[in-house]
C-alpha cells in the first residue's frame, strides 16, 4: 500500500497551468500566485511612498506650534489620506495579497491558489481603488481621519464619497482574497500536510482569511450606508431624522478592530518562520502559537467598542469590553514568550532579516503593553484623542506589522529574484529605522499624557520641543526606508546569487529553485512532520527532482 | 415521456464518470461559493444590526409603526418560497436526466421570482414613505432593496444557467454550476425569511 503510486489525494496534483506565454500573460494579467504576490508588493510599496510623503508633510507641519506649512483644512486631508493609505493600500495588501500570495501556497505544497482568476481580479481592483482614493484630493479629500466619523464625514466635500467608494472596492478585493486563501488552505494542502504540520506563516494566513472575509464585508456595509447618506440622503447617521452617529462607530469598529489583527497575524506568522530559521532551533510551542492566533481572531470580534469609551457608551457595556480587550493580552503574551523561548539557547545568526525580527519583538511588545493601558477605561478617558493613541497604533502597525514586513522582505527576497539583498546596506537600514522609529514615536507617549491632541494643525507651544524631536527622527526613519528601497532595486541585478536555500530553512518554498518556477513543484511532495525540527532530516518525500533538470509537469487536459 | 430524457446532448454519455480533476475542482467551487454566501450574509447582518440598533435607540422610530401591508408581504413570501421549491424540482430533474422537466421548472422559478419583485414594487408604492424621510425608510429600503437586487441577480443567474444547460455545458454527471445556482436561490429565500420576520412580525 505504502509503495504504490498514490494519486496525491487532497493535494490537487493535476492542477497545473500551462506555461504562460508572452509578456502580458506572464507579468501583467498573470494568474500565477507568485507573480500576483509580487505585483501586490510593488503596488503597495508605491502607495507606501505616497503615504510616507504625506506622513512627512504631517511631521513638517508639526515642527512649529503655529503650523505654517499647510492650512488646517489641507492638514486634515493629509492625515486622513495618510491613515487610509497605510492601512488599506500598504499594510493589508502587503501582508495578505503580497507575502501571502507569494509564499503560503508553496508552503502547503499547492501549485496555485484555489481560484487563480479570482486572485487576478482581486489584485487588479486594488490599484484602481488606490488611484480612486488619491483622486479624492481633486474633489476635496475627506477630512475626518481614516475613521471618518459622522457628522464630520457627512459635511466633508465630495471626496469623502469617493473615499468611501474606494475603500469599498478595496474591501471587495480583500473579501475575495480571504475566500480564495481559505479554500486553498482547507482543500489544497499536499498529502500529509495536516493542520498541525502547516508552517506558522500558513497558520497566520489561515486565521487572517476569515477575518478578511467577514470583517471587511461588515465595513462594506458601513461604507455603503455612509455613501447612501451622503449621496441620496438616506438617514442612517443623521440625528435630526432619527439616525445615530454612534451607529457608524459601531459598524466601523466592528470591522476595524478585527482589521488590526488582519494587519498583525500574518506578521506574527512571518516572525514565527524567521526566528527558528536564524536561531537554528525548533519553534517553541508550535501549537500554542497556532491556537493563540485563533484565540486572538475570535476575541478580536468582541472588543470593538473599546474604541468608543468616550463616545457615550453605557457604563454597563464599558466593563465587559475592557475585560475582553485585556484578555487579548494573554494569547499575545503566549506568542511573545514562545518567541523569546525560541531564541533562548539558539545559535543566533544576525542577518538583517533576523535583526528586523528581533526589533519586531521589542517594539511590538511595547505597543502591545500600551494597548493594555488603553483598554483600561479610566486611562483611556485621560489619553483618548491624544498623541498617546498615535504612539500606540504606530508601535503596533509600524513597529509590529511594518518591521515584520521588512524582516519578511529580506528573508523571502531570494525566492522572488534568486538574489540576496545586500546585508551591509540592510543593517544600516535596520539601525536607522529602529532609531528613527523609536525617536519619532516614543516621545508621543509623554506628549499624549501631557495632553497634546492628535489631528491638530497647530498646538500649544509648550509641546514644540518634543514635536521637533519626533520630526527630526522621522526623517531618519524615512531615510532608512529609502535605503531599503534602494537596496531592493539594486539587489535585483547586483545582489549575490542566493541558490535555492540561502538560509538553510526547512519549509517547502526553500526546497524548490529560486525564483520559483510557474508550476511550483514537479511532483507534489508528501509531508510527514512539521518543518521545524532542525536536528532531523527534511520531513518531505518526493522532492528529489525539483532541483534537477527533469522536465516540468504536463498540464492536465482541461 | 421517457423519450424526453435523452433528447439533450448533455446526457449522451451516461456511462461517463467524472474524473479526479473535476471532482477536486467541484469541491473547491462549492466551498468557495459557500464562503461567498457567508460574507454576503455578513453584509445583510450588518444592515440588520443597523436597523435593530436604530429601532431601539429611541430616536424617533414611528410610534404606531409604519404602514406595512402584511397580507401583500405574506402572499409575496409564499411566491418566493414556492420558487425555492420549483428550483429544487428543477435540480432534481436534472439529476434524473430530464432536460425538458428541468427547463420547465427553472422557467417557473424565474417567473415566480419576477412575481416576487413585482409584489415588492407594489409594496413600495403602497408604503408611500420615502427612503430619505427617516430611519424607517433608511433601513427598510436598504435591506429590502438589497434583497431585491439579489433576487434580480438570481433571475439573471438562473437564465444564464438555463441557456448554458441548453447549449450542453452541463452533463448528467457534471453540473456543479447548477448546484451553485440552486444554493444561491435558496440563500436568497432564507434571507427573506429573516427580513420578513424583522420588518413585518417584530
Amino acid at each position: 500500500m505504502a509503495a504504490t503510486a498514490v494519486h496525491a489525494g487532497g493535494g490537487l496534483a493535476d492542477h497545473i497551468h500551462p506555461e504562460p506565454q508572452g509578456f502580458v500573460r506572464k507579468y501583467v494579467f498573470s494568474i500565477d500566485h507568485k507573480i500576483i504576490g509580487i505585483q501586490y508588493m510593488i503596488t503597495a510599496f508605491l502607495f507606501m511612498i505616497l503615504g510616507g510623503m504625506l506622513a512627512e508633510l504631517i511631521r513638517v507641519q508639526l515642527m512649529k506650534a503655529s503650523g505654517g506649512l499647510m492650512t488646517p483644512e489641507t492638514y486634515n486631508e493629509v492625515y486622513s489620506i495618510h491613515g487610509s493609505t497605510m492601512v488599506w493600500l500598504v499594510i493589508i495588501p502587503l501582508l495578505t495579497g503580497g507575502f501571502g500570495n507569494l509564499i503560503f501556497p508553496v508552503q502547503i505544497g499547492a501549485r496555485d491558489v484555489a481560484f487563480p482568476w479570482l486572485n487576478m481580479l482581486s489584485f487588479w481592483i486594488f490599484p484602481v481603488a488606490g488611484l480612486m482614493l488619491y483622486a479624492s484630493f481633486l474633489m476635496g479629500a475627506p477630512t475626518a481621519g481614516w475613521t471618518e466619523y459622522p457628522p464630520m464625514s457627512l459635511q466633508g466635500q465630495a471626496g469623502t464619497s469617493m473615499w468611501a467608494a474606494a475603500i469599498f472596492l478595496i474591501g471587495v478585493s480583500s473579501t475575495m482574497t480571504g475566500i480564495n486563501f481559505l479554500v486553498t488552505i482547507l482543500k489544497m494542502r499536499a498529502p500529509g500536510m495536516t493542520y498541525t504540520r502547516m508552517p506558522l506563516f500558513v497558520w497566520g494566513q489561515f486565521v487572517t482569511a476569515p477575518l478578511l472575509m467577514i470583517a471587511t464585508t461588515a465595513l462594506g456595509a458601513a461604507l455603503a450606508a455612509l455613501f447612501m447618506q451622503r449621496e441620496f440622503g438616506v438617514a442612517f447617521f443623521d440625528p435630526a431624522r432619527g439616525g445615530s452617529p454612534l451607529l457608524w462607530q459601531h459598524m466601523f469598529w466592528f470591522y476595524s478592530h478585527p482589521a488590526v489583527y488582519i494587519m498583525i497575524l500574518p506578521a506574527f506568522g512571518m516572525i514565527s518562520e524567521i526566528l527558528p530559521t536564524f536561531a537554528r532551533k525548533p519553534i517553541f510551542g508550535y501549537k500554542m502559537i497556532a491556537f493563540s492566533s485563533c484565540a486572538i481572531a475570535i476575541l478580536g470580534f468582541m472588543v470593538w467598542a473599546h474604541h468608543m469609551f468616550t463616545s457615550g457608551l453605557a457604563p454597563a457595556l464599558q466593563v465587559p469590553f475592557m475585560v475582553l480587550t485585556m484578555l487579548i493580552a494573554i494569547p499575545t503574551g503566549v506568542k511573545i514568550f514562545s518567541w523569546v523561548a525560541t531564541l533562548w539557547g539558539g545559535v543566533i545568526h544576525m542577518t538583517t532579516s533576523m535583526m528586523f525580527a528581533i526589533g519586531f519583538l521589542a517594539t511590538f511588545t511595547l505597543g502591545g503593553i500600551t494597548g493594555v493601558f488603553l483598554a483600561a477605561v479610566p486611562f483611556d478617558l485621560h489619553v483618548h484623542g491624544t498623541d498617546f493613541i498615535v504612539a500606540h497604533l504606530h508601535y503596533v502597525l509600524v513597529g509590529g506589522s511594518l518591521m515584520g514586513i521588512l524582516a519578511g522582505l529580506f528573508y523571502w527576497y531570494p525566492k522572488m529574484t534568486g538574489r540576496l539583498m545586500n546585508e551591509t546596506l540592510g543593517k544600516w537600514a535596520f539601525w536607522l529605522f529602529f532609531i528613527g522609529f523609536n525617536g519619532t514615536f516614543l516621545p508621543m507617549h509623554w506628549l499624549g499624557m501631557w495632553g497634546m491632541p492628535r489631528r491638530v494643525a497647530m498646538y500649544d507651544p509648550q509641546f514644540q520641543g518634543w514635536n521637533q524631536v519626533a520630526s527630526w527622527f522621522s526623517f531618519v526613519m524615512t531615510a532608512a526606508l529609502i535605503l531599503v528601497l534602494i537596496n531592493a532595486l539594486w539587489s535585483m541585478r547586483n545582489g549575490k546569487r542566493s541558490g535555492h536555500n540561502p538560509w538553510n530553512a526547512r519549509t517547502l518554498e526553500w526546497q524548490i529553485p529560486s525564483p520559483m518556477p510557474y508550476y511550483n513543484f514537479k511532483h507534489v511532495p508528501s509531508v510527514f512532520a512539521a518543518p521545524y525540527d532542525f536536528a532531523e532530516p527534511l520531513p518531505y518525500r518526493g522532492l528529489e527532482e525539483e532541483l534537477t533538470g527533469a522536465p516540468p509537469p504536463v498540464p492536465a487536459a482541461h | 415521456m421517457a423519450v424526453a430524457t435523452v433528447t439533450h446532448p448533455g446526457f449522451a454519455g451516461h456511462a461517463e464518470e467524472p474524473d479526479q480533476l473535476y471532482v477536486e475542482t467541484r469541491e473547491l467551487r462549492i466551498q468557495g461559493f459557500l464562503l461567498f454566501m457567508v460574507s454576503d450574509l455578513v453584509l445583510f447582518s450588518s444592515f440588520i444590526f443597523a436597523y435593530l440598533y436604530l429601532r431601539n435607540s429611541g430616536q424617533g422610530w414611528p410610534a404606531g409603526g409604519p404602514k406595512l401591508d402584511i397580507a401583500l408581504a405574506a402572499i409575496n413570501s409564499i411566491v418566493l418560497f414556492g420558487s425555492g421549491a420549483t428550483m429544487h424540482f428543477a435540480l432534481e430533474n436534472w439529476k434524473h436526466g430530464s432536460f425538458t422537466k428541468f427547463a420547465n421548472w427553472i422557467v417557473m422559478t424565474i417567473i415566480l421570482g419576477a412575481g416576487f419583485l413585482s409584489g415588492q414594487v407594489l409594496e413600495y408604492i403602497h408604503i408611500g414613505a420615502r427612503w430619505d424621510s427617516g430611519i424607517f425608510g433608511a433601513s427598510f429600503y436598504t435591506l429590502t432593496g438589497m434583497h431585491g437586487l439579489h433576487v434580480l441577480g438570481g433571475i439573471i443567474y438562473l437564465t444564464v444557467l438555463l441557456l448554458q444547460a441548453a447549449q450542453g455545458k452541463y452533463t448528467y454527471t457534471k453540473y456543479t454550476g447548477l448546484t451553485l445556482g440552486t444554493l444561491y436561490w435558496h440563500f436568497v429565500d432564507v434571507i427573506w425569511v429573516v427580513l420578513f420576520s424583522i420588518f413585518y412580525l417584530l
